[in-house]
């Protein structure tokens, strides 16, 4: 019986055509489940110093060291904090409450466990928004300032602060501009 | 082959009969997953009635249930869904058998609800105040979903009338109800979507039965 061949080369063609799309549609999308480091995360708040004798220029602070207060009134180091002389913080806002307080130090020092410089107490509040990201990374949280506080001291260094920007949703913003 | 040639073998052999009949299976790969993984639960019934020749109208009804799991969410899809087209057999048999390699054409819709079973903030600062896993379970119900498919894939008969099968299928989203604030990570019927855009895949390993119903020469 003279019968033609069941995959002639134009089918085949096809059938490789087809296979190649199969294999490449399932490598491209193994990036999908992972959430890669460039993915914008939940911000933090930014707060920059002016002087308060020139209320439009910056001023850096030396020392600066901030530390987190918990609801308790329990210090909680910040990850990644160093001492350094700037004119700009950026601060992690809890994520399970609208309220986060933080000690900023001015000039801090610590000898033989002794904890020098001049602390002032900040409370933020603010309400959180949660928003979808993509299935690798879930959500983000961004907030909305509600309120800047210093809290008042004897020795206080902060003067007076005003909110920027109510809204934070990246950090490439100055949210926060507090007058020293 | 040539018209000639066709004439000669008709005249010098016996007249071959062809079966012509509704065929209805179900896909194997979907029960054994069911039984295999614990977030998957599927199965679909599907048919195919020979019109032509070459040419059947072809159908697939079934449900999946799929949970989907990354570092950042958990999230589960239900529902039903129904797909219809056609296919088209590009093989051409030796007298007697009737297997098919063939393409095929359908259109799939599906009713589905999606619900976010937990969420861990996506957060790199989270060393200070610590990751908090949110496990506030929100369901977005009567979601729809339709797409086009396009497949590949070929039927053997094993047994008299018993068939078993493979397919693949590439397939393109025409529409879908979005959840608020989410997305469908997994479409009853469509599979998996991905984040590059309305294109997915999927495949099927298929077991059925042929109810002849009547003959035809071929």
């Amino acid at each position: 019986m003279n019968k033609k061949s069941p995959l002639t080369p134009p089918e085949m063609k096809k059938h490789y055509l087809i296979f190649s799309l199969i294999t490449l549609l399932i490598f491209s999308c193994e990036k999908d489940d992972i959430c890669a480091d460039t993915t914008q995360t939940t911000p933090r708040v930014v707060i920059e110093f002016y002087d308060i004798q020139a209320r439009d220029e910056i001023k850096a602070i030396p020392g600066l060291f901030a530390i987190g207060v918990d609801s308790d009134g329990n210090e909680v180091p910040i990850h990644n904090e160093l001492v350094l002389n700037r004119s700009l913080i950026a601060l992690p806002l809890q994520n399970n409450s609208n309220q986060t307080q933080f000690k900023l130090y001015k000039s801090y020092a610590l000898t033989d466990s002794n904890v020098s410089g001049n602390p002032d107490v900040i409370t933020i509040t603010y309400d959180i928004e949660t928003l979808y990201v993509s299935r690798a990374c879930g959500y983000i949280n961004t907030y909305s300032i509600q309120t800047f506080s210093i809290g008042s001291d004897s020795d206080q260094w902060m003067s007076n602060s005003q909110i920027l920007i109510t809204q934070i949703t990246n950090e490439n913003e100055i949210h926060i501009k507090v007058l020293h | 082959m040539s018209l000639n040639a066709q004439e000669a073998e008709v005249k010098d052999s016996i007249v071959v009969q062809e079966k012509y009949g509704l065929r209805l299976g179900a896909d194997l790969s979907k029960i054994t997953r069911s039984f295999l993984e614990t977030d998957y639960m599927g199965f679909e019934i599907n048919g195919d009635y020979r019109l032509l020749k070459r040419l059947y109208i072809a159908g697939e009804l079934g449900s999946e249930k799929k949970t989907t799991t990354t570092n950042y969410l958990s999230s589960t899809a239900k529902g039903t869904y129904l797909k219809g087209g056609v296919d088209y057999n590009m093989y051409e048999n030796w007298a007697g058998m009737e297997n098919l390699i063939y393409s095929g054409l359908r259109f799939g819709f599906s009713n589905f609800n999606q619900t976010l079973n937990s969420y861990t903030i996506y957060d790199t600062n989270s060393l200070t105040w610590g990751q908090n896993e949110v496990v506030d379970t929100e369901s977005f119900s009567g979601l729809t979903s339709g797409w086009i498919e396009i497949l590949l894939g070929l039927k053997t008969e094993v047994l008299n009338n018993l068939f078993i099968g493979l397919n693949m299928q590439i397939k393109a989203r025409l529409f879908e109800s979005e959840p608020d604030n989410f997305e469908n990570i997994y479409i009853p019927g469509f599979g998996r979507t991905y984040d590059s855009g309305k294109f997915g895949i999927g495949f099927g390993y298929n077991i059925s039965y042929l109810i002849p119903l009547y003959k035809k020469a071929r």
